[in-house]
């Protein structure tokens, strides 16, 4: 077990969001079962008053749960220094098998809850509602992955155990051992550039002729080839050493904390290109996402190669 | 035009303004509402204004179910269709009387002659003109009445309402305020005022006297 202010803070802000969630999924189960659009009971006036207040707690969540993502990681490196053995992240989330379930369902709710936001101001920018039962559906389903989620993140901090000693990234992403991460390592410079600039090349097409089903599945394909690459590939070159693969270290001092820039970016692009696929919005705001998505992923691109091709400007050889 | 079908409306607290009233007033239409102070007659007028929901029937201004609308949908049907003028005026005291009258305008994003054209209308209308550029806490009740009229009237809404309009004024003012009244109903806008009054209780122009009492139409 692990406790120190940061810990704490995260133990009372979950707290907060259990009490707040809560309340917002029994007033959705109500307005899923007696949400009735045309009728002019006392109930659906009161229903109706109430869908707005879950709405606000549910923008407030997710407002809240975006910075305090990055709060995590942060105070996952953190505690990476009191751990014996760890030199980053990677160690803090080794040491816990809840830690890599708890990583990417943090990753899905915070899409899933961006994703909610966007669907209910579409809803509420038309008056009749259309989506009013199907978002409040949504969010029960939201609800158990964010209550799992905050499960996970307790078990994972009461299950921190700091007198073992535990690996640093250097031994869990290694390049030697006769693990399938060596295999995935070991694979050519050429296939990651090919899979990396080809994925994005087909997004800047997929963009040019408009299709939103295959610009949206090509997002959701780049978020793992950019993390991959990332991890295999373009990361030796920000650590400018090729034996080392870390999704955690960019996140530190040394390098400039130039993994949250490069993981906010890929995001935020991402996210703006997957949601078009999920749901059906305006010609307009169709066109904005696309832009959004294609800008971030841009960004995220050049980062990625001016660490890449500054390498070879400055020391004329490949790693 | 406007219609209120079984509509009771409880406030917090428990108090029971409205009990299952069904009202209907048809286009072009003057009525006053009369009663009791606390019988429910300003409730009445904001549920038709869409500034609160009932707690139960329904409320339809102009096809319009306002009483189902999201806030911000009442509040835009409210700005293009609905004039209101308060005993307390309600006008923003540090503005001049111009800038009070282009106010319910701002949203509207109309063109600059367009807003001079009804501003000068509703200048020459209250009479107002020589005070357009001062602030309204330095006119007199009667002025700040009629730029609250003004006001109103800016936005060509096809519906007045008035709560109260004629409590602060002296009885020249008040009849004042009733020829300006007879002047709306003559552009066929829908009037429904609030008051107890008796000016307004045996008047020409004046198609309906509704009482309420308790909560109920008498
Ligand atoms: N916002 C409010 N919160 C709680 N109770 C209210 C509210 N507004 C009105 N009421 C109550 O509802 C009842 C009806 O009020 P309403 O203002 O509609 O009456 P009224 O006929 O306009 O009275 P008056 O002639 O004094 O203006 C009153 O008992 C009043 O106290
Ligand atoms: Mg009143």
């Amino acid at each position: 077990m692990i406790i120190s202010p940061e810990v704490l803070t995260i133990y009372i802000i979950d707290a907060i969001f259990i009490l707040f969630a809560s309340v917002a999924f029994v007033i959705s189960v109500r307005i899923v079962k007696n949400y009735d659009v045309n009728a002019t009971t006392a109930l659906q006036y009161e229903l109706e008053k109430k869908s707005y207040l879950v709405a606000t707690i549910i923008r407030c969540l997710f407002y809240i749960k975006v910075p305090f993502f990055l709060f995590f990681i942060f105070i996952l490196n953190n505690i990476s220094f009191v751990l014996p053995g760890a030199m980053c992240g990677a160690g803090v989330v080794n040491s816990s098998s809840a830690a890599v379930p708890l990583l990417f369902l943090k990753l899905l709710n915070s899409y899933l809850f961006a994703y909610w936001i966007l669907l209910d101001k579409d809803d509420m920018s038309i008056e009749s509602q259309p989506y009013i039962k199907q978002k409040f559906f949504l969010y029960l389903l939201f609800y158990l992955l964010l209550i799992t989620e905050i499960y996970l993140e307790f078990s994972m901090f009461l299950n921190i155990d700091i007198t073992s000693v535990v690996d640093c990234c250097g031994v869990i992403f290694s390049h030697t051992d006769g693990s399938y991460m060596a295999q995935f390592f070991g694979l050519p410079a050429s296939f990651y550039i090919t899979l990396f600039y080809g994925n994005f090349a087909l997004l800047l097409l997929s963009y040019l002729v408009k299709s939103r089903y295959i610009f949206a599945l090509l997002n959701l394909i780049f978020v793992i080839v950019a993390l991959l690459s990332l991890i295999a590939f373009f990361g030796i070159y920000i650590y400018e050493l090729p034996t080392h693969h870390c999704p955690f270290c960019l996140l530190q001092s040394e390098y400039n904390y130039v993994g949250y820039v490069l993981y906010s970016l890929l995001f935020l692009g991402t996210f703006n290109g997957v949601v078009i696929g999920l749901h059906l919005f305006s010609v307009d705001v169709q066109k904005e996402k696309m832009r959004y998505s294609l800008i971030f992923l841009m960004l995220y691109v050049s980062t990625i190669s001016y660490y890449f091709l500054g390498y070879y400007l400055k020391n004329s050889v490949w790693l | 035009m406007i219609e209120l079908k079984n509509v009771s409306k409880e406030y917090e607290g428990g108090v029971k303004a409205l009990n299952r009233v069904s009202l209907k007033f048809t286009e072009g239409e003057v009525v006053v509402l009369k009663g009791m102070s606390g019988s429910g007659k300003s409730s009445i007028l904001s549920l038709i204004a869409g500034l609160c929901k009932p707690t139960e029937g329904e409320v339809v201004v102009d096809g319009k179910h306002i009483s189902k609308l999201a806030d911000h949908f009442a509040t835009s049907f409210r700005r293009e269709n609905i004039g209101m003028i308060f005993q307390k005026y309600n006008l923003i005291v540090d503005l001049s009387v111009q800038e009070n009258i282009l106010l319910p305008l701002v949203p509207l994003n109309l063109k600059n002659d367009e807003l001079e054209k009804r501003l000068n209308r509703e200048l020459e209308r209250s009479n107002l003109v020589s005070k357009k550029d001062i602030q309204v806490k330095k006119l007199s009740g009667g002025e700040q009445q009629r730029c609250a009229i003004a006001r109103a009237n800016s936005n060509n809404p096809k519906i007045i309402l008035a709560d109260e309009p004629t409590a602060n004024l002296d009885e020249k003012l008040s009849l004042e305020f009733i020829a300006s009244l007879c002047e709306m109903k003559r552009e066929n806008r829908t009037i429904i005022i609030a008051t107890h009054d008796p000016l307004f209780f045996d008047l020409d122009f004046v198609d309906r006297i509704v009482e309420v009492g308790y909560g109920k139409i008498v």
